[in-house]
């Protein structure tokens, strides 16, 4: 039997981050419920955040008091999430993607390891057959252009095998200033790469988008489908609310702001 | 012999049984060793339950470490805490992917596996052995009746 469409949506305003984190839990409670009775969808949310530092499960509070106070004077929210690695930084300019997915709906269930594993294929997929972007392999998860630049991260989370967070892809230059001023990932020597800049032309995240929904599509095995917020229930009247919340916020700032 | 081996065991269990404050009915055969039942869970992890002690020591299955690759880091609840079957106990975390680990019996916290917080690679070298995750002095014995056998366990993800 062949398996359902994932249903997509691409967010066209940054989005605050604490807000969806709320989405993707929201989301999470009605796949669980749902999925008594196999109703339950998969969903992959496509979007930007407003800028914002983000640590994982392994670091404590007394570790990241001081960094918090830091990144939050030069502008950005800090927040922590119960995901897998460590800290890193999600801004405009960067392609957030949340695979929401139902891990057990094949028989036997995808092992963990392996939808990492396809996640970063897909991410390398894309980069070279639309962009033209070779990566080097490397031990450490995510995606890199060389030993000391990545471009693409990942850290996802498992809960009674459905998924939450996923990855993030640098797009344009904006948020590479931003990551200079940490260490993520807890990888001392590298630095953050975008596609803008391994091509030598300008891109924007909104032009990313339909690729990658295809890489995601033909690498998981998957019909893709465009969501219609106005017509998806519950689900729906979510996302709709988190996009009103992120244009009534305003502004962001472009650039980390001088101490 | 027999009689001799049956009356040392007794004599072992004694102070324990009268600490324990929830009654249960333990068969025991002259003679024989303590019996330690294994039970699994759909979501991979494992109880070996020990009759004498009343203690369950959690772990996942190593068909989950195959599953989830090396693991770097482990989410450990504290000692004392009071879990109820189903309720998120922990995580483990591996190539960016953090997990969670649900109780698969009720009761208490009573020993953590401290030797995870540095050496987490533990959980894939010897998963339903030395990385033992957690004991939990169960409240409701009976719940291991609930939980699959190794067979069952292993239908559940075997193609």
């Amino acid at each position: 039997m062949p398996l359902p469409p994932v249903f997509y949506h691409y967010f066209c305003t940054p989005l605050p981050y604490t807000r969806t984190l709320l989405l993707q839990e929201k989301i999470h409670q009605l796949q669980l419920a749902a999925r008594r009775s196999s109703s339950h969808h998969d969903i992959l949310l496509l979007l930007e955040h407003r800028p914002v530092y983000t640590s994982g499960r392994r670091q404590t509070e007394q570790e990241l008091h001081a960094e918090r106070a830091r990144l939050t004077s030069i502008g950005a929210e800090f927040a922590v999430a119960a995901r897998g690695g460590q800290l890193t930084y999600h801004g405009p300019g960067q392609l957030v993607g949340y695979p929401l997915l139902d891990l057990a709906r094949t028989s036997p269930p995808i092992g963990i390891r392996d939808y990492i594993c396809v996640m970063q294929k897909m991410i390398q997929s894309y980069l070279l057959l639309t962009h033209g972007i070779t990566h080097v392999p490397s031990d450490h998860t995510g995606v890199f252009l060389d030993p000391v630049t990545k471009i693409a991260s990942i850290g996802v989370q498992v809960r009674h095998r459905l998924t939450t967070h996923g990855f993030a892809i640098n797009v344009t230059k904006e948020p590479l200033e931003w990551f200079g001023q940490v260490v993520a990932c807890g990888l001392v020597d590298v630095k953050a790469g975008c596609i803008a800049e391994a091509k030598g032309k300008n891109t924007r995240v909104e032009d990313v988008v339909p690729g990658i929904v295809d890489a995601f599509g033909t690498l998981y095995g998957r019909d893709m489908v465009k969501l219609y917020p106005q017509n998806a229930g519950e689900l729906g009247e979510a996302i709709l609310a988190l996009e009103e919340d992120a244009l009534a916020a305003g502004e962001w700032l472009n650039a980390p702001s001088p101490n | 012999m027999f009689s001799a081996i049956g009356q040392a065991a007794r004599a072992r269990t004694m102070p324990l049984m009268a600490a324990r404050t929830s009654p249960s009915i333990i068969m025991r055969v002259p003679g024989c060793r303590t019996i330690v039942t294994k039970k699994y869970t759909e979501e991979h992890e494992v109880v070996a339950f020990d009759d004498e002690t009343g203690l369950g020591a959690v772990s996942i299955t190593d068909h989950a470490q195959e599953s989830l690759g090396d693991v770097v880091f482990v989410e450990l609840p504290a000692v004392g805490s009071k879990v109820v079957k189903g309720d998120q106990i922990g995580a483990v975390e591996s190539v960016k992917a953090a997990s969670d680990i649900y109780a698969p019996i009720s009761g208490i916290v009573t020993e953590v596996n401290e030797v995870l917080n540095s050496e987490p690679g533990l959980l894939n070298r010897s998963p339903e052995d030395k990385g033992w995750l957690c004991k939990i002095k169960l409240s409701a014995p009976e719940e291991m009746n609930e939980l699959l056998t190794l067979e069952s366990y292993k239908a559940t993800w075997e193609a």
